[in-house]
């Protein structure tokens, strides 16, 4: 009974400093940098929703460590929780994600815009040469991969500001 | 066994450093002015090499192939 009544009071406190931890630290650390431009260094945000080669995923308080290859995509900033208006959005090409241990957030990218940046008629106009440029290329070639990567980016850029390319 | 798990750009001999300066530019030739000028001016880069002997750096000559340049 008396050692019922021990693990009970161990747990309740051990319930208590768990709750007041994740309480102290609700935000992520933001690093964001470009080679000509940090973006973000050390900002205090709520949510960062990247876009992982192997799918899109957010990042809060307390996030496990992972680190993902980036795909051509949008990354979004919420500063606030849920509800706090409309997250920043940027278009990026590729780069790397890193989350450590202590809720800090690095993404590194060799370029990124903000969504208004990008000229809807350009990503069509591209789109189009660059899948003539597959078709006409020789299969596994270089020329033909080089095609591939700029349909694909292409493509998620029309994805991001709303143009359907197929 | 199964092949390794890989990409088609790898398979086609292009390496990360290639794949993700290939994106980038693409992404680069899709954006509206004033954005573009500036994201280009990123994209441009050239090497000069020179041999230095006695102390005295040579003159420079700018490199047209990174393969020729390796000779």
């Amino acid at each position: 009974m008396l050692s019922r009544t021990a693990h009970q009071l161990i747990r309740r406190a051990a319930t208590r400093a768990f709750s007041s931890e994740a309480a102290a630290s609700t935000q992520v650390t933001l690093n964001f940098a470009l080679p000509d431009e940090t973006v973000y260094n050390g900002a205090s945000v709520y949510q960062v929703i990247i876009p992982g080669t192997e799918g899109e995923y957010g990042v809060t308080a307390n996030h496990v460590p992972y680190v993902a290859q980036l795909k051509p995509g949008v990354l979004q900033i919420l500063h606030e929780e849920v509800g706090g208006g409309e997250p920043e959005k940027y278009f990026v090409a590729g780069g790397y994600a890193l989350t450590h241990a202590n809720s800090v957030t690095d993404v590194i990218c060799p370029e990124a815009v903000k969504l208004d940046d990008i000229d809807a008629t350009a990503v069509s106009s591209q789109f189009e040469k660059a899948k003539s440029a597959y078709a006409s290329a020789a299969s596994g070639s270089l020329e033909q991969a080089e095609a591939q990567v700029e349909m694909e980016v292409n493509k998620a850029m029309g994805l991001a500001i709303g143009v359907n390319l197929s | 066994m199964s092949p390794p798990v890989t990409t088609y750009w790898r398979l086609a001999g292009m390496s990360y450093l290639q794949y993700v300066n290939k994106a980038a530019s693409t992404m680069r030739g899709a954006l509206k002015e004033p954005a573009k000028t500036k994201a280009m001016a990123q994209e441009a880069f050239q090497y000069n090499t020179s041999v230095w002997s006695g102390g005295v750096q040579g003159a420079k000559t700018p490199v047209t192939s990174m393969g020729a340049a390796g000779k």
